[in-house]
């Protein structure tokens, strides 16, 4: 395992080759056999599945969890449970109200899961270290966010009601930077906003909420010398000049997404980039070889900044 | 001067591309009043509809994205609104019935939502159970309301294996019920995977799928006799 060589390829440096992250999840609690619920809810657990992940796959580097409803957890959002699955969002607090109107308070660290996720990283780092093995904290970037905390009006409220939108949007960027700082004190190695709605929106629409927001989160990661990173998901062709300039050390894409042209331009801005073991249509249900989706993944990418990972 | 039955249509089409909920409100109102230049039927599938396949085709080319797909739905609502109380039971389209739903553990639903606008456009009974639908609530619907397609959509790849088992339970119920799949994670292939009929892969091109579906339905059953 090589944590060095993935900080390097994170922050668009050349390697030896390709180093590897399994963006694993609640794969994690299947791999020791317990139900995804009770993994992300008990430290000891999430701990023991995590580093049993990072021995099976020989893991450079793993999320500490894998799970967009942290941050809306902490701050009020409730959430239903599943034993194969992270949760879902039930309730959207601002889906009428602005979050100061619905009084929503920004997360401390005994807010929600925080508590759990303190626990479980003071286990999983020495262990990932002994293992030279990076430990990634992921947060729910501002525009995801944002519509777990409005609901699907968001969407059309980046239109319709500017102010709203931006007010819930802003919102979501501070709980972000909130939640940047807890990865950081956990000791995380690599800390990325996770924004994966956000391939959805125009390019001018992500440049008015998701680039502004997701600032002040990547300020404190920087200030803490740690490196940083920015995932969407989807088809995020459009908007693809937006993160490489997001100001993050690097981004991680899907499947979706073609690699050379993700290639090319993680090049152009000096950036590093993720991807994209096609977790679908490989990894899931067989319907292509992983072995030849894995090659064809690490011909395009190469040893110039990339990170082999599923997508 | 009133305006022709093309000008009608084309600005009706128009009003859904430029998410113009008013512009649809009035020019919708402007058919009822004009009762021999179209019928609400004509103004609903060569007017709202065909602006929302124009839609369709802005978001294929990433020319609209998500929020202006939303409003375009919006402003075909409203026009909708207006004509469909006006459109005689007979005229009303396809007389057929959809169960429509997002997968237990998928809480998306503007995928769901656009495909179900769709299926009400072109006139079919829709029975919506929403979203985080439990797998066996499908077959329970399908079965109660005889209803010749059930449309499920998921939006993640975990929720997504659960459409294979939902297959399952209807086809060994009702084999002659037609199962159509949709959302980010599947693909033709997925379907084919699932023993599904048909596979959407936007909200425009489910209605059209449902319609082919329905006519291999009708074939099955007059073979049969």
């Amino acid at each position: 395992m090589a944590k060095q060589m993935l900080l390097d390829a994170y922050r668009g440096k050349r390697t030896e080759y390709a180093p590897w992250v399994p963006y694993a999840g609640v794969h994690c609690a299947h791999i020791i056999n317990e139900p995804a619920d009770k993994f992300l809810q008990d430290p000891e657990i999430m701990a023991k599945g995590i580093v049993a992940t990072a021995k099976r796959y020989k893991a450079d580097g793993i999320p500490l969890l894998f799970d967009l409803s942290v941050e809306a957890n902490s701050v009020g959002c409730d959430l239903k449970w599943w034993p194969d699955n992270v949760p879902s969002v039930t309730t959207h607090p601002c889906s009428n109200k602005t979050p100061k109107e619905a009084g929503l308070k920004l997360p401390t660290k005994d807010s929600g899961r925080w508590p759990v996720l303190f626990k479980a990283a003071k286990i999983v780092k020495p262990q990932l270290e002994d293992l030279d093995c990076a430990m990634i904290g992921g947060f729910c970037g501002p525009l995801t966010l944002g519509a777990h905390l409005a609901g699907v009006r968001l969407f059309t409220d980046v239109y319709k009601h500017k102010e709203f939108a931006a007010e819930v949007c802003k919102f979501a960027g501070e709980i972000g930077a909130r939640a940047a700082e807890f990865y950081a004190e956990m000791g995380c190695d690599i800390i990325a906003s996770i924004d994966p709605v956000a391939s959805q929106i125009r390019p001018a629409t992500f440049r008015e909420y998701v680039t502004p927001n997701s600032q002040a989160a990547i300020k404190i990661i920087h200030d803490a010398g740690i490196t940083s990173s920015f995932f969407i998901c989807g088809d995020a062709t459009k908007v693809m000049d937006e993160v490489c300039q997001i100001g993050t050390h690097g981004f991680a894409i899907d499947e979706q997404m073609n690699m050379n042209f993700i290639r090319d331009l993680a090049r152009k801005y000096g950036v590093g980039f993720g991807g994209n073991l096609k977790l679908t249509l490989a990894l899931s249900l067989g319907l292509l070889s992983p072995r030849e989706d894995a090659i064809v993944s690490l011909a395009a990418g190469g040893q110039h900044g990339y990170t082999f990972a599923p997508g | 001067m009133s305006k022709s039955k093309e000008e009608l249509l084309k600005a009706l089409a128009e009003a859904v591309v430029e998410y113009d909920e008013d512009a649809c409100k009035e020019l919708s109102q402007e058919v009822l009043d004009n009762p021999n230049t179209l019928t609400p039927m004509e103004a609903v599938m060569n007017g709202l509809a065909a602006g929302m396949e124009e839609v369709g085709r802005l978001y294929d080319t990433h020319e609209y994205f998500v929020p202006e797909v939303l409003m375009c739905a919006d402003a075909l609502y409203a026009g909708l609104g207006i004509l469909r109380p006006h459109i005689p039971k007979a005229e009303a389209g396809v007389n057929a019935q959809v169960v429509i739903g997002s997968i237990q553990g998928d809480v998306h639903d503007i995928g769901k939502n656009l495909v179900k606008m769709m299926f009400d456009v072109a006139g079919w009974g829709v029975h919506d159970l929403g979203r985080d639908v439990p797998l066996e609530q499908f077959v329970e619907k399908q079965l109660d309301t005889n209803s010749e397609v059930v449309a499920m959509s998921a939006m993640m790849t975990t929720t997504m294996l659960g459409m294979k088992k939902v297959i399952a339970m209807i086809k060994e119920k009702n084999p002659e019920c037609l199962i159509m799949l949709g959302g980010a994670p599947v693909t033709k292939d997925v379907a084919n995977l699932f023993g599904a009929d048909g596979y959407a892969d936007s909200a425009g091109n489910a209605v059209s799928e449902g319609i082919k579906m329905i006519g291999r339905l009708r074939e099955f059953q007059a073979s049969k006799k």
